[in-house]
């Protein structure tokens, strides 16, 4: 038995080992409701805090979604709660001005993002597009941190569309957002090829077995913990991942450890 | 403070045919599974209900709940018209057996659930306040046919399980507003943040009926979200299994 689920059942949170949620969102959605889609710098902090959640990295789907609001959405959001929040500037390839323009910026704001998302299933063009280049370019340059929506099948940002950025631009640290969902195998084998290349866990842990069998093969170094949030519940995925009867060592890895080894120099 | 007991409401038994991560076969199995999560007692059926036989399922089930007091049964029905599951009696043969709500899987097991084909029937249950087990996982309803379930059978005890991993409140608050009887089974209500706050805030802790949906889903998520949610402890007790036994206790075999 993991000692640390006794801990979190007791008090929800654990002192000696925090939890950074690599990959969040942030602001109210048009296909679900989310209670906590509305960013409240009060509500938002009390809901980390309930979870010993240390930082949350999030991009808003404001800005994922909206060109004419862009990455403005991010820059508010994180500037009212700097201590537990910072984001990915977002990009969306169907306005490559507007990408150009963010890396151009992007030192302007570095105390608030830590690197890019792509959402490539939504704004469909391939991770590899050549429209995306100037962030790849700059975030290989300065070892930033790239989240990447991947989905197991997708032409947009499957496993080949992660092997083409992963061998062209070691230098950015990779996260794979859903992990390729549901193509394991893939996404271990990406993983033993690439050391810039991270599991994320969002949805990998909505089922059991996924999390096991990329345990098995990779151990826990290059996997990070995500939710989604507000999306999905802290809680609930902290439960999953320790009910996957990984090891303490293990949990620490990938609540924090491996985050604050991403994270270092970048915030 | 009370203690929270948890009775789930949303597991089975049984491999799948084309395999599953963690599933047990039998109920020693799921008993070893119970303990280790903390779980003490169990509404169960068997995935062969479903992907084989619904007949020769409900009787594996029921041979296998028969090994221990934690377990009671869930029953696939099929249309009464064809007689392979509801007999005479049909409603006797539950009770001695502890089946204490049923499931249904249209869709898959290829009819229309509707007052044509269950109207009588549906009545019955409606009457006698057993619970018919619904789920959004398996391709078996539609939100279209949900509702018109509910319209035609309003005062059917129906629990909604697996209701999916995109929030659906905007599909469920309708139903929980309109029906009294209409509940939801909380392993993916669990998922969705704030969800059972906000739903419980709306609704009341009554309306939501605690699950894992192991071994699909593992329990410790489920268990972890709703001991610190953020709602009273009462309402953490309802749901974990006061909403479950209450409901039990109306039922009429």
């Amino acid at each position: 038995m993991n000692s640390l689920w006794e801990k979190f059942l007791e008090n929800g949170r654990v002192k000696e080992c925090p939890v950074y949620d690599m990959h969040a969102h942030m602001g109210s959605f048009n296909r679900i409701y989310l209670p906590f889609g509305d960013f409240n710098p009060e509500i938002t902090k009390s809901r980390l805090e309930r979870a010993g959640i240390k930082m949350l990295i999030f991009c808003s789907h404001w800005t994922l979604f909206s060109p004419d609001i862009g990455n403005r959405a991010n820059i508010e959001v994180v500037r009212q709660l700097p201590d537990k929040l910072r984001a990915y500037c977002g990009l969306n390839p169907n306005y490559p001005e507007i990408i150009e323009k963010d890396v151009e910026d992007f030192e302007k704001y570095r105390d608030v993002f830590v690197g890019f998302k792509l959402l490539s299933d939504y704004h469909q063009k391939p991770v590899s597009h050549e429209n995306y280049s100037p962030a790849w370019k700059y975030a290989d340059k300065k070892g930033l941190i790239v989240l990447l929506h991947t989905w197991g099948g997708s032409q947009f940002d499957g496993p080949e569309q992660v092997r083409i950025v992963a061998e062209k631009y070691p230098g950015a640290k990779i996260l794979m957002g859903h992990s390729c969902h549901g193509a394991w195998d893939e996404t271990i084998q990406l993983m033993k090829d690439f050391p810039n290349v991270y599991a994320e866990l969002c949805a990998v842990v909505d089922d059991r077995g996924g999390l096991e069998q990329i345990m098995d093969a990779c151990g826990s170094k290059q996997i990070v913990f995500g939710t989604d949030w507000p999306w999905f519940n802290h809680h609930y995925y902290i439960g999953a991942v320790i009910d996957s009867g990984i090891s303490d060592q293990d949990a620490h890895n990938i609540f924090h450890r491996n985050a604050e080894k991403l994270l270092e120099g970048l915030i | 403070m009370e203690k929270i007991e948890f009775f789930d409401a949303n597991v089975f038994i049984g491999r799948p045919h084309n395999g599953m991560f963690g599933a047990v076969n039998n109920s020693e199995g799921l008993l070893e599974e119970m303990d280790k999560q903390g779980i003490s007692r169990a509404i169960v059926w068997h995935i062969f209900q479903y992907e084989g036989s619904p007949v020769e399922g409900n009787r594996i089930l029921a041979e296998e709940i028969s090994k221990s007091d934690r377990f009671y049964g869930c029953w696939t029905i099929l249309p009464p018209q064809t007689q392979e599951i509801i007999t005479e009696d049909f409603f006797k043969q539950m009770k001695e057996n502890k089946i204490v709500c049923l499931n249904v899987f249209p869709d898959w097991h290829r009819f229309v659930m509707d007052a044509v084909t269950f109207g009588d029937f549906f009545q019955q249950i409606s009457e006698r306040n057993i619970p018919l087990f619904l789920t959004m996982g398996r391709s078996c309803i539609s939100w279209d046919s949900l509702y018109r379930l509910m319209r035609d059978f309003p005062r059917l005890t129906c629990v909604l399980c697996d209701i999916g991993i995109w929030g659906v409140d905007r599909y469920t608050w309708p139903l929980l507003e309109k029906f009294e009887n209409f509940y939801l089974e909380s392993s993916q209500l669990s998922l969705e943040e704030g969800g059972v706050e906000a739903t419980v805030k709306r609704f009341g802790s009554e309306r939501i009926i605690f699950g894992t949906g192991f071994p699909v889903r593992y329990p410790k998520a489920s268990i972890l979200q709703l001991v610190h949610a953020d709602i009273s402890q009462q309402d953490k007790i309802n749901i974990a299994s006061k909403n479950l036994e209450r409901i039990l206790k109306k039922e009429k075999l």
